[in-house]
């Protein structure tokens, strides 16, 4: 069963220097209690999908598509409508903790205000619902912490406190945005593994550009590269077929792997090359992929890659 | 080639109860000629101020630091000016490295003009060759830093460096703030640069998978001290400090490294004003025994050039 659906998303912004189309015709789906991965570069958009599901964009995006929770498309829903959806039943846990959360505000105060607006507990009970959610993410002593200020709390204590944060409504649909961006690696083996147990039994979208803690987490991954998806497939075979050349170069130029680059940089968003986004980089390029954009097409196994060249 | 020696950097903090930040608590290794050392640890152990002291950026409050058989800390500033374009740094943020109201081009030519190695009418040529020997095309010379990527303007530090002709690099984490498709691209340009012109390294970053592959030794920082330090084969095998343990397991990877048991860490490093007494491990360490909250361990040699400082070894 799918929690949602996305079919044939387009997000286009209007800037000075051209349409910035960065999520363009983008079909995806997650089940429930799904942990679905959107792996890709800086500026390849995948941030902006996060957003989109979320109708967070700023008045100069234009959207086109659907968004299908429960079977109910978010972009037509009205802004209170939506406000209502947000936090109680899809909640999203942003990167930078440091930038996300109120430094004038008490941080129990800004997990206690979700509550409030959400589940229409008073102030008190408010208050010892978020120390409860400050206990479950293990912060040590959560009243007293509950009654301090964001700076007092170091990088991985405020991304803790941003998870009690997201799941303080108990949402059923979960976007990560980089949850693990900036932090040590000690800090963020404690991260994943909080943020594995919390949402244990919830579906997740995990947007990130770290493949190792995608594949701490996810069931499925997603590639994206320039505005579009290029491959998806379960966990196991990303990794072991990798069949799209740029998830192939991609997993080649990880230390681990090689440290084999990708030559060439990726498009800007504003003019996409002809054909296929990625023929310049791409060592297995023919004139077809210069010329024509290749469809996603199935392998078989759940596994999608949108390359003419994938079954050769 | 450079050789450190019970380096230590302490700052004064607190106004009525005088106490110290000991960012850097002695500090001791050795780096030979064209190799390359990965200094490695987690936001706050000090690596950073290594690289620094090790310039005289900042004065260090005591230790050694021989370059070439030099005494840095004995020269005299004139003499310390003219031995630093033999050492050279690189930064993690590349956009802020360089000026931004200067092109490429005069970015590349201030370093040859201070050097002053190159004539005045050869050094157009020289620009040229530079920007190619790092992988750039000869029509960014006249672009300015922010029409150029992360990676392309890593490559413009580079470039400068190399203007420079140094034996040394200290560079800090340089490929951090890329992605890794562009971070391969720039640390493979900077080995073939090693092995063309014999520079020595020292590496700093946070990334153990990155100094696997760049580094001949390593050195595993925890707050100030160097807890272990080692060839590179042997840390990856070998390692016998806890905490080389915890980083190794929690670097992750691949979906079947879930099957192996990791060593998560609780709680998170204390600061550096409040260095745990004994071994400044101890908060954190899973072998913990009374000995450790009591006495700080010696470093120890373990095996051909690994030292390790832990009770348990």
């Amino acid at each position: 069963m799918n929690l949602l659906e996305i079919i044939n998303l387009t997000t286009h912004f209007q800037t000075p220097d051209g349409i910035v189309q960065a999520v363009d015709k983008i079909d995806l789906s997650i089940r429930e209690k799904e942990t679905f991965g959107l792996i890709g570069e800086t500026g390849c958009g995948k941030t902006v999908i996060g957003l989109t599901i979320m109708r967070l964009l700023p008045p100069t995006a234009t959207v086109g598509g659907e968004i299908l929770y429960n079977g109910k498309n978010l972009l037509e829903v009205s802004e209170t409508g939506m406000r209502k959806i947000r936090g109680e039943e899809i909640a999203i846990i942003l990167q930078n903790p440091t930038t996300s959360l109120n430094p004038v505000l008490k941080v129990g105060e800004q997990i206690a205000e979700a509550i409030r607006l959400h589940q229409g507990l008073n102030k008190h009970d408010a208050k010892k619902k978020a120390i409860e959610m400050l206990d479950s993410v293990r912060i040590s002593s959560p009243s007293r912490r509950a009654n301090e200020y964001p700076h007092k709390f170091s990088g991985g204590m405020k991304q803790r406190v941003m998870i009690a944060m997201g799941l303080a409504c108990d949402p059923s649909f979960i976007i990560a945005d980089e949850p693990t961006k900036g932090l040590d690696v000690t800090i963020k083996a404690q991260i994943v593994e909080l943020m594995k147990e919390m949402t244990e039994h919830k579906a997740m979208l995990l947007i990130t550009h770290d493949l190792g803690v995608a594949a701490e987490m996810c069931d499925r991954i997603a590639l994206m590269y320039a505005g579009e998806l290029v491959e998806y497939a379960p966990l196991d075979e990303i990794f072991e077929k990798p069949l799209h050349p740029y998830t192939i170069g991609f997993l080649n130029s990880l230390p681990k792997k090689g440290l084999v680059p990708i030559p060439g940089m990726s498009p800007s968003l504003i003019n996409f090359p002809d054909g296929c986004r990625f023929h310049s980089r791409c060592d297995y390029a023919t004139g077809e992929c210069k010329q024509k954009h290749p469809d996603m097409v199935e392998m078989g196994n759940g596994h999608f890659v949108r390359c003419f060249h994938a079954r050769s | 080639m450079l050789e450190v020696e019970g380096l230590t950097k302490y700052y004064p903090s607190g106004v009525i109860r005088k106490q110290y930040a000991k960012a850097v608590d002695g500090v001791s290794f050795k780096i030979g000629k064209g190799k390359t050392l990965g200094l490695v640890g987690e936001s706050g152990c000090g690596k950073t101020t290594i690289g620094r002291l090790i310039l005289r950026l900042i004065e260090p409050t005591a230790g050694k630091v021989l370059f070439d058989g030099i005494d840095l800390l004995a020269l005299k500033r004139k003499e310390l000016r003219a031995i630093r374009s033999r050492m050279q740094m690189i930064f993690q943020d590349p956009d802020s490295s360089l000026d931004p109201r200067m092109k490429i081009g005069t970015s590349i030519a201030e370093p040859l003009k201070l050097q002053g190695a190159t004539p005045k009418d050869k050094i157009g040529q020289k620009i040229l060759e530079l920007v190619e020997t790092v992988g750039l095309h000869p029509e960014h010379i006249n672009r300015y830093p922010y029409q150029l990527s992360g990676g392309q303007n890593q490559r413009v530090v580079l470039a400068r460096i190399l203007a420079m002709n140094p034996d040394l690099i200290i560079a800090d984490e340089p490929t951090s703030s890329l992605d890794v498709s562009v971070q391969a691209q720039i640390l493979n340009l900077m080995m073939d640069l090693q092995s063309t012109f014999g520079h020595t390294y020292l590496f700093i970053t946070h990334d153990l998978d990155v100094v696997r592959i760049m580094a001949d030794h390593i050195a595993v920082m925890y707050l100030g001290r160097i807890v272990e330090i080692g060839k590179t084969h042997d840390i990856f095998n070998g390692a016998k400090h806890p905490y080389t343990h915890a980083l190794l397991s929690a670097a992750m990877m691949e979906p079947a490294a879930g099957q192996r048991e990791r060593v998560i860490l609780k709680g998170e490093t204390p600061g550096p004003t409040d260095i745990p007494a004994g071994c400044r491990f101890h908060t954190r360490c899973i072998r913990r025994e009374e000995i450790c909250m009591l006495k700080d361990p010696e470093t120890v040699e373990v095996g051909d050039g690994h030292y390790v400082a832990c009770h348990f070894v």
